[in-house]
């Protein structure tokens, strides 16, 4: 920024008793040329063609079009998996949540002292939320297995990172004036976190995790498409035949739940803050 | 020169705004609006410059009946009127100095309105306007970086940047401390005696209006049950004005 | 003022019975959770589990070094530019089809109905998992970049219309009424008064889902359609545990430093 200043100098306005103010060069035309550059060098590299996409982009809504009517009798195929998405991300959200307060706790500065044990798990918080959830849920089912376990241990590592971020957050801004009370009345570390800390971040951390659970429900539904069980496994396998009925009474079968899982779980977050 | 002739005012709901005023205001007056909430002295201040219009009688501003104007017309006659609201609106999320400048938006060509690219001449303007109300070092900070009394001082800016012959303020003191509010009413007074400027002000502390203005216009249901220099308001005035019991709470 | 003492031992018998409550609850996350875990099944190969684990392990823990450092288009480096282009592209497209949506389903700007309607839709496109999206594209574009920008953008509408349609709720109208007051028309209002409150919190919305769509960009490979993804997804099935290190190890400095550079930006955006 100080070499854009010494390329475009400030402008100095000089008012009428004498003042004189400076002005710095707009920042905006400089943030226009990048753009205009990234889409451009972007529109090269990725292919883009307007002209492609207005001529073909009929075949999407053919295929979009094609899933309606949706094939209701298939319903009844639909259960067990949908039922499956939701059961992963149920207790994958719970061993998640679950596992990560511990973790959480050693990576908070006001509670821990060493900096350095602090950062380091900070930093494998951020790395584990980096892995992207369908390697992890791929890895998974050459360990594990194909099926569902790997889901659920797939949505465990994601909610993990996500939940345990936010918890030491949340932990690192509470009121630490009550901890320091409990510690002065004789309490060990551990309880007087159980017993002053906890407290405080018990609620927020609820609607963490639910909210936490509520996109991944959506998620899980990828996951059965490298294997790890769920709505992904139909879903893929019905496109590839172009069974394209049964992929909206699929679809519809999710969103459905989703919308359902949504109320209830924004309706538990609002009582609970 | 703003005369009221018969002027009513019906809300669609049926209320009633005002009830036959006549009014007139001389250039260069200083004049304080008094009255409970809601007893018309938003409605009489947003007449002036049409943004209520009147059901009947005449409005006129120097010589140019309101209601008879439309479109560029009113727009031109809204430059001319600078116009101070008690909750600033401003554009919190950018400089001071860019929400000065859109005081001058109307006048420029359609090229530079739509770039948002000022010439010279309208930021020196703008940075002169800043300087009259003492927030000179403030131009290039963030709207939201600054206290309430800053933003309003903003405010009175940007509406000084339009070189108006009429303020007009509903209720400009109303967000501010006691503190904040006189530093506010000190920029008023500055402006209407050394730049000759009318100023119309709508305000609800009676001592701040007694301290500050000339001349004291009583509103009450939609009618003027007062008028006259500011020296004449007494414990019976602010009676009939308030109302007694009403009086008392305040 | 007639007090009514009590003695310790009858304030205890009044004690909010909250253990009811609490016992109800935990009994449900219980039963739940039970209920879950009879979802759980998976046709394992035996045993070998922890072997597989480790040698997955060790490998990634030993990146491949040649496809990491090499400029080639079969290179980590060039790979990531990629995926970078389709989340760049994927995340402005996305913003020009959430734009109309959001104003439509803004309810200080259209009818109450009229928004719940639009909402509900874009909900709708949100719930459709990115993989069938990816699908569908390739039909269109054939496998490549190009279906996984669309892809990328469709995937984006969803939130970025929930996050601008919130904005647009919070706008001032104050600020109109000032310009109208000061003699300003229609269009000075919106470019003057609407277009700078929007931007700041659009664009800190946008340099947001730019950093979610980097994360989410190997979904996209995993269906052909472009970016790190394939390459790695090409790794992991033919056991090339190595390449997939290599390959984790640049997506993951890279997704870290546009968090830095994202976070930042968008407090500076917030701040001023």
């Amino acid at each position: 920024m100080k070499l854009y200043d010494l390329i475009l100098p400030p402008r100095s306005y000089t008012l009428d008793n004498g003042k004189v103010v400076v002005e710095k060069r707009s920042r905006v035309p400089l943030v226009i040329l990048l753009l205009v550059l990234a889409t451009v060098i972007s529109g090269e590299i990725t292919g883009f063609r307007l002209s492609t996409l207005l001529k073909r982009i009929d075949y999407f809504f053919v295929m979009l079009f094609d899933m309606f009517p949706p094939d209701i009798a298939y319903m009844s195929q639909v259960w067990t998996p949908l039922w499956d998405t939701i059961k992963m991300s149920l207790l994958g959200s719970a061993i998640g949540a679950l596992l990560c307060i511990p973790f959480a706790v050693i990576s908070s500065e006001n509670l821990i002292r060493h900096k350095a044990v602090t950062a380091f798990f900070k930093f494998f918080f951020s790395v584990v939320r980096t892995l992207p959830t369908l390697v992890v849920a791929l890895i998974a089912t050459y360990v594990f297995g194909l099926g569902t376990l790997a889901g659920t241990v797939a949505i465990a590592v994601f909610t993990f990172a996500y939940c345990g971020k936010i918890l030491y957050e949340q932990i690192e801004t509470v009121d630490m004036g009550s901890h320091e009370a409990l510690e002065a009345l004789g309490m060990g570390k551990l309880s007087s976190i159980r017993y002053a800390v906890w407290p405080q971040v018990l609620p927020s951390f609820l609607s963490t995790v639910l909210f936490c659970f509520e996109g991944n429900v959506r998620y899980a539904s990828i996951l059965g498409y490298v294997g790890a069980g769920g709505l992904g496994l139909i879903l893929n396998e019905k496109i590839g035949w172009r069974e394209y009925p049964r992929v909206g009474m699929i679809l519809i079968a999710l969103f459905v739940a989703v919308v359902a899982i949504e109320s209830l779980s924004s309706f538990l977050r609002s009582k609970l803050t | 020169m703003i005369t009221f002739s018969n002027v009513t005012k019906v809300y669609p709901n049926g209320t009633v705004g005002l009830k036959d005023v006549d009014l007139s205001i001389a250039d260069g007056e200083f004049v304080a609006v008094i009255g409970l909430s809601g007893a018309g002295k938003s409605t009489l201040i947003r007449a002036i410059n049409r943004m209520h219009p009147i059901s009947s009688g005449t409005l006129t501003v120097n010589g140019t009946d309101v209601m008879k104007l439309s479109g560029k017309g009113l727009r031109r006659l809204r430059r001319g009127i600078g116009m101070i609201f008690q909750s600033f609106n401003l554009v919190t999320r950018t400089t001071v100095i860019r929400n000065v400048l859109t005081a001058f938006v109307p006048d420029l060509p359609l090229w530079r309105r739509i770039l948002g690219i000022f010439p010279r001449s309208a930021k020196l303007k703008a940075l002169e306007a800043l300087d009259k109300v003492g927030i000179l070092e403030k131009a290039y900070s963030r709207v939201d970086q600054l206290s309430g009394g800053q933003q309003q001082r903003v405010a009175l800016a940007r509406t000084l940047a339009q070189n108006p012959s009429i303020i007009l303020a509903d209720e400009p003191v109303a967000a501010l401390d006691p503190v904040t509010a006189k530093a506010v009413m000190d920029d008023f007074r500055n402006i209407n005696r050394n730049m000759g400027i009318t100023v119309i002000i709508n305000i609800h502390h009676v001592e701040l209006a007694l301290e500050y203005c000339d001349r004291v216009i009583g509103v009450r249901s939609g009618e003027i049950v007062f008028d006259g220099p500011a020296s004449l308001v007494d414990e019976s005035v602010l009676a009939s004005i308030y109302g007694d019991a009403s009086y008392e709470a305040i | 003022m007639a007090e009514i003492r009590l003695t310790p031992a009858e304030m205890l018998s009044k004690e909010p019975k909250r253990w009811i409550a609490t016992l109800i609850v935990a009994l449900i996350t219980v039963i739940l959770l039970s209920w879950s875990g009879s979802a759980l099944e998976s046709n394992s190969t035996g045993g070998s589990g922890l072997a597989v684990a480790k040698g997955i392990i060790l490998g990634i823990l030993h990146p491949t070094t040649s496809i990491l450092f090499t400029l080639q288009t079969n290179g980590v480096p060039y790979l990531l530019l990629e995926t970078m282009c389709i989340a760049f592209l994927g995340t402005l497209v996305g913003a020009v089809i959430s734009i109309p949506f959001a104003f439509l389903g803004a309810g200080n700007i259209v009818p109450r109905p009229v928004a719940l309607v639009f909402r509900v839709f874009v909900m709708a496109i949100r719930t459709i998992p990115s993989f069938v999206y990816g699908l569908m594209f390739i039909m269109v574009t054939g496998p490549g970049a190009f279906a996984g920008l669309l892809t990328m953008s469709v995937c984006s509408i969803g939130m970025l219309s929930k996050m601008f349609i919130e904005t647009i709720e919070d706008l001032d109208k104050g600020i109109l009424e000032s310009l109208s007051a000061a003699g300003c028309n229609t269009f000075d209002k919106i470019r003057y008064g609407i277009i700078p409150q929007l931007m700041p919190s659009f664009a800190s919305t946008l340099i947001y889902r730019f950093d979610m769509n980097l994360r989410d960009a190997t979904v996209l490979g995993i269906v052909g359609a472009g970016g790190i993804g394939a390459p790695l997804i090409f790794a992991m099935n033919s056991y090339r545990w190595n390449d997939v290190g290599a390959i984790l190890l640049g997506l993951v400095i890279l997704v870290l430093i546009v968090e830095w550079f994202s976070s930042r930006l968008r407090n500076a955006l917030m701040r001023g």
